[in-house]
């Protein structure tokens, strides 16, 4: 491994970092739950770069794995500062949408719907479905990835905000 | 013999003073007893108000729809009470009963409150609910704090713009943007977003505040396309809009979907996709007007 993709992936978890802050404020988190989502969104974004550029796995895939990390971090995290898992697992999955694909698939459908060169059109069709197939598959990998370890801690996940623990409950 | 009669009613009439005053004696002492019994548990359509107050609330806010179950039932548990909600997308039905009194349930019906997501709800009001189970305070008590929790302010609108913008130019570095894009990303996001706010303050449609800020956002990031600045005015231009994405509702439908709040669940997806489309919508303007083709 080169230093200048070690650096890559620094840089791109730094920037993943700021985007999660940003979109986490909208939702106006608890101020602890921001630091977390970032820190969580910069591991996970380097971990899907690195999977994504290093090894030869696919955008969704990798964006799975990636999902999956973050929603075990924040079952842990969750633990620590006595949140809802859910308050920083969703910002950081925020810079992960796929934003270009979902731009290219709209771009080619205005393209079909304008163009008359019939072979256009076809190349047109081809995009969308590219485009449009690996937003869908890109977000549900996210999103079931993320909700996985939820289920597998189930009946934690919802005790985290407790603050006294009970004998024998 | 009349001295001693008038000793003997006087006897009798002191032993029947003291005899009424052991009797109200005892009865204020068992009536003390009866009142204890009667406050321990509260009135069962004070708590179905507050349970229903809490529900909405909690479901306005955007969290799953399993949490909203287990916190509401939660409480009623350590009230005394048993609970069973049917959620709907705009309206919670409710149902308690009394565990010492099963034959009289009450339903109630009330709206889900619109509320713009609050992260920080969520996690205090999920708080609320273990410290109401671990701690049994009165129902005024509870009452009081769920006040305070809902009253406390957001952070500053100022705040959230700046970090949007932001977190939107580091997105757009995320593609593959080079310098010039992210500092028109940043000034589109700005643009849009203090739109969205200003629009939001108004209590204009939903949708239609989606439309409007997609499109002026894009048509700021076109900026760079039409003067061709740069390497990657295309990155820019797709960038500029997605800081509207519903990211949270499209998450929160699928772990719905995986719980079997299946109704829930679609209602958020349609929620959501409905807003996508609206964001499409305003991308496409922008695309038309800058000529598709070019692009």
């Amino acid at each position: 491994m080169s230093v200048e993709f070690l650096e890559s992936i620094v840089y791109d978890g730094l920037f993943a970092a700021v985007a999660a802050t940003g979109f986490a404020v909208i939702s106006n988190p608890p101020r602890k739950a921001v630091v977390v989502s970032a820190f969580m969104a910069a591991v996970g974004h380097g971990l899907r770069f690195y999977l994504m550029k290093g090894g030869t796995l696919d955008i969704a895939t990798s964006s799975f794995i990636a999902a999956f990390v973050i929603g075990l971090m924040s079952i842990f995290f969750a633990r620590l500062i006595h949140c809802p898992a859910e308050v920083f697992s969703f910002p950081s999955l925020l810079p992960m949408i796929p934003g270009m694909f979902a731009y290219k698939t709209i771009l080619a459908m205005m393209k079909f719907l304008q163009g008359r060169d019939e072979m256009m059109a076809m190349s047109n069709l081809f995009e969308i479905f590219r485009n449009g197939l690996t937003t869908l598959l890109v977000l549900f990998a996210l999103v079931v990835g993320a909700a996985i370890p939820l289920f597998i801690f189930y009946k934690q996940s919802f005790q985290m905000t407790r603050l006294i623990k009970k004998a024998g409950l | 013999m009349i001295a001693y009669s008038k000793f003997s009613t006087k006897l009798i009439f002191l032993f029947f003073l003291l005899l009424c005053f052991i009797a109200c004696f005892c009865v204020l002492l068992y009536g003390n007893r009866l009142s204890d019994c009667m406050g321990e548990k509260e009135d069962i359509q004070e708590l179905l108000n507050f349970l229903l107050e809490y529900s909405t609330s909690l479901m306005g806010v955007g969290v799953q729809t399993a949490r909203v179950v287990h916190n509401t039932t939660r409480i009623a548990k350590a009230f005394g009470f048993s609970l069973d909600m049917t959620i709907f997308q705009k309206s919670i039905i409710m149902t308690i009963v009394d565990d010492d009194d099963p034959l009289h349930p009450k339903t109630s019906v009330d709206k889900i409150k619109p509320l713009a997501l609050n992260f920080e709800l969520i996690s205090t009001l999920s708080a609320l609910s273990w410290y109401i189970y671990d701690n049994r305070p009165t129902l005024d008590e509870v009452w009081v704090k769920f006040r305070t929790i809902m009253a406390k302010p957001r952070m500053s609108r100022w705040w959230v713009l700046f970090l949007v913008s932001c977190a939107n130019a580091s997105f757009c570095r995320l593609f593959g943007g080079d310098g010039i894009a992210m500092a028109v990303v940043f000034l589109a996001t700005l643009v849009g977003f203090l739109i969205r706010q200003e629009m939001m303050n108004r209590h204009m449609n939903h949708l239609f505040i989606f439309v409007v800020s997609a499109f002026v956002a894009s048509m700021v990031g076109g900026i760079v396309v039409i003067n061709h600045w740069g390497n990657t005015p295309e990155i820019a231009l797709a960038s500029s809009v997605l800081y509207l994405i519903p990211g949270v509702p499209l998450i929160n439908s699928v772990i719905d979907f995986m719980d079997g709040h299946v109704l829930a669940g679609f209602s958020r997806l349609i929620n959501a996709c409905l807003l996508i489309i609206c964001i499409a919508i305003g991308l496409s303007i922008t695309l038309l007007i800058l000529g598709v083709n070019s692009l």
